[in-house]
């Protein structure tokens, strides 16, 4: 059997708890083995970026914990996160994913570069990253010359970079027309059928949800819903 | 590589970062620029004194001040004063005989300081010829001629050709009284020592005040080069070795007072603009960090550190200083260099300074250690304007910052 690489436990996050509380997530359990290919969907304000913020140490829970292949995070300190994130998990977000001034190489060498792997090693994984993601010919634009889609593709790349065990990403397509919606998919499809890393995703989209193989709905920060399905 | 990206982070706001650049340019050239015109006010107004007035050196008999008396004398001062003017580091030697007396004119009386000299050797250490408003200075060839300032004169009531009395006592005590004739007037920038000073010559002088010919009560130096201020000092000592001696500064406390606190003055204005400008600076890193809270919450999210996102905006503000500073330096010390050869004519812009004793002609100059401190506080400026934008930076919660994505 596979192993348990996303364990959140019994996990709660209020905001405000002092004089407006909002219960954005209340005692969420959610087991995911690795290699799965999962979203993660709800109505708007219904808790999803919460709580990947908090399976991905960005943002503390208020109960509960949430433990990342074997590593309680709600523990870990600060500086010590940082580095549990740099070599575990990779972020992909709605927008603003790169850093404007690196063209899409950079972009994707650097979280290499912050783990001290050396240059060569580093150039030719860069490459073989943006080439997974269709974008060897792109190498050298800086994200302002990159379309919307291939911005997201980029952020994939640079997620995948540190070999980390699963990929965070909230609303990857929320700005994608369709097209490179679904071809975003099919790439993130790919790299978990074959790199076997665990993909975790927020969406509202029916078309994106179709893609996953199993969807958990989340609906007033309680999980309404966790089913197995076959991806079409 | 994240001075790469702090580098071209200050590139993606062109026009804002070439405003603070700019700013800081201007800053800096303008400190520079104030300092260096008031330090030619400075100098002018040391120069005159030291070049009119004091020389660079004056040798006494160690009692000689004290008493004010022209009994105590520097002997041999011939064989001296030889000495002196073989050494080709020395511009020019004077000695002088002086003794306090009393002037009267047919009306009044009042105070005076008699200075024996040889008008010859005045000509090149204190230019005293070039101050002659009237008459001549000293070529009538009677030993009885005497130069008195202007202001003495109008307050003697007495004219060029005029009869005066010089009252003093001589080295036996005695009380002397001799007559002098009015040969020239003078006019120098110091108009209270005109009140005071009177010139004779100073054979005459030693005969009335029974020295010997080889008696004299100062020896005043001019070198040629300043550096050598101290080692001609040093030669002094062996050439007169139980004299006085001292330079300028010495001379004048209040002269080496206007130099130390030209110092603080530096470090006041420098403060001052570079205060100002630390807030300029600080405004508009501020500003760019609060633009970029996502883009620096996603760099905390993929594994950058605080520590690095603190040293990388950091970076940023240093680069800005680090650009502006060298440019405004350059551009302020070329200013300092030309105008410093040209002059500035302030003649247009006022009458009144000359009578003031300040010379039209202005020569900015500033000292290299001037420039030393200027440096030293654009560093500290740097340093504490980079620090306050990069700790903002430090604050910022990732998950806040995120959750504006
Ligand atoms: N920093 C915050 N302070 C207060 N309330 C918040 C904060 N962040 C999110 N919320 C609230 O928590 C709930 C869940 O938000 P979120 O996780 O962003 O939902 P989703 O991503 O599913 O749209 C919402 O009601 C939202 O208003
Ligand atoms: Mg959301």
């Amino acid at each position: 059997m596979a192993q348990t690489i996303i364990d959140a436990h019994n996990v709660s996050k209020t905001f405000n708890p002092k004089t407006v509380p909002v219960h954005a997530v209340q005692n969420v359990h959610v087991h995911i083995e690795e290699g799965e290919f999962v979203a993660l969907v709800g109505p708007s304000g219904s808790g999803k970026s919460t709580l990947l913020n908090m399976m991905g140490g960005l943002d503390e829970p208020t109960a509960g914990s949430v433990i990342i292949d074997g590593v309680e995070i709600t523990e870990l300190s600060e500086n010590k996160l940082i580095d549990f994130r740099l070599h575990n998990i990779g972020f992909v977000f709605q927008s603003f994913n790169l850093i404007p001034v690196l063209t899409a190489k950079e972009n994707v060498g650097f979280v290499l570069q912050l783990q001290h792997m050396p240059k060569a090693e580093r150039e030719k994984r860069v490459l073989t990253l943006l080439e997974e993601v269709g974008l060897e010919d792109k190498i050298n634009s800086k994200p302002g010359e990159l379309s919307g889609g291939q911005q997201q593709r980029v952020a994939v790349a640079r997620a995948l970079a540190s070999k980390p065990k699963i990929i965070l990403a909230d609303e990857p397509t929320a700005n994608l027309d369709s097209k490179s919606a679904a071809n975003l998919l099919d790439i993130m499809a790919k790299l978990n059928k074959e790199e076997k890393i665990t993909f975790l995703f927020s969406t509202h989209d029916q078309r994106v949800i179709k893609k996953a193989r199993r969807v958990i709905t989340l609906v007033d920060g309680k999980v309404a819903s966790d089913v197995q399905q076959i991806p079409s | 590589m994240l001075f790469q990206i702090a580098w071209r982070n200050i590139w993606r706001n062109k026009a804002r970062s070439l405003v603070v650049i700019s700013s800081i340019i201007i800053g800096v050239w303008a400190g520079i620029f104030i300092l260096s015109f008031s330090w030619g006010m400075y100098k002018n107004n040391i120069d005159e004194s030291v070049y009119i007035q004091l020389s660079h050196i004056q040798i006494h008999h160690p009692t000689f001040k004290e008493e004010n008396d022209s009994k105590y004398t520097i002997t041999n001062t011939d064989e001296k004063m030889k000495q002196f003017q073989a050494d080709n580091r020395i511009a020019s030697v004077s000695s002088r005989v002086i003794s306090p007396g009393m002037i009267t004119s047919p009306t009044t009386a009042s105070g005076v300081k008699i200075y024996g000299i040889n008008p010859s050797s005045e000509v090149t250490q204190i230019r005293l010829n070039e101050y002659v408003s009237q008459g001549a200075y000293f070529d009538s060839g009677k030993e009885n001629e005497m130069l008195i300032g202007e202001k003495l004169a109008k307050k003697l009531k007495v004219k060029l050709k005029s009869k005066v009395v010089l009252t003093f006592t001589n080295t036996k005590s005695e009380i002397i009284s001799a007559a002098f004739r009015i040969g020239g007037i003078y006019r120098s920038k110091n108009i209270s020592l005109d009140e005071v000073n009177v010139y004779v010559q100073q054979k005459h002088l030693q005969e009335l005040l029974e020295l010997k010919p080889s008696e004299s009560n100062e020896i005043a130096i001019l070198v040629k080069d300043e550096k050598e201020l101290d080692t001609i000092k040093n030669f002094s000592v062996g050439v007169v070795p139980n004299g006085k001696i001292e330079d300028w500064k010495e001379l004048s406390p209040e002269l080496e007072m206007i130099i130390e606190s030209f110092n603080l003055y530096t470090y006041i204005i420098s403060g001052i603009i570079l205060l100002a400008l630390t807030f300029g600076i600080i405004n508009t890193m501020l500003m760019s960090v609060l633009e970029r809270i996502r883009e620096l919450g996603m760099l905390m999210a993929i594994g950058l550190n605080k520590r690095k996102i603190f040293i990388m905006i950091m970076l940023e503000t240093f680069y800005i200083t680090l650009i502006g500073t060298p440019i405004g330096l350059l551009t302020g010390w070329l200013t300092v260099t030309i105008l410093g050869r040209t002059g500035i004519n302030l003649s247009m812009f006022s009458e009144g300074l000359a009578s003031y004793g300040f010379s039209s002609m202005i020569y900015p100059a500033l000292d290299h250690d001037k420039y030393v401190i200027i440096v030293g506080m654009c560093i500290i400026t740097g340093i504490l304007s980079a620090i306050y934008p990069a700790y903002k930076a430090l604050q910022l919660n990732p998950s806040e910052a995120i959750r504006k994505i």
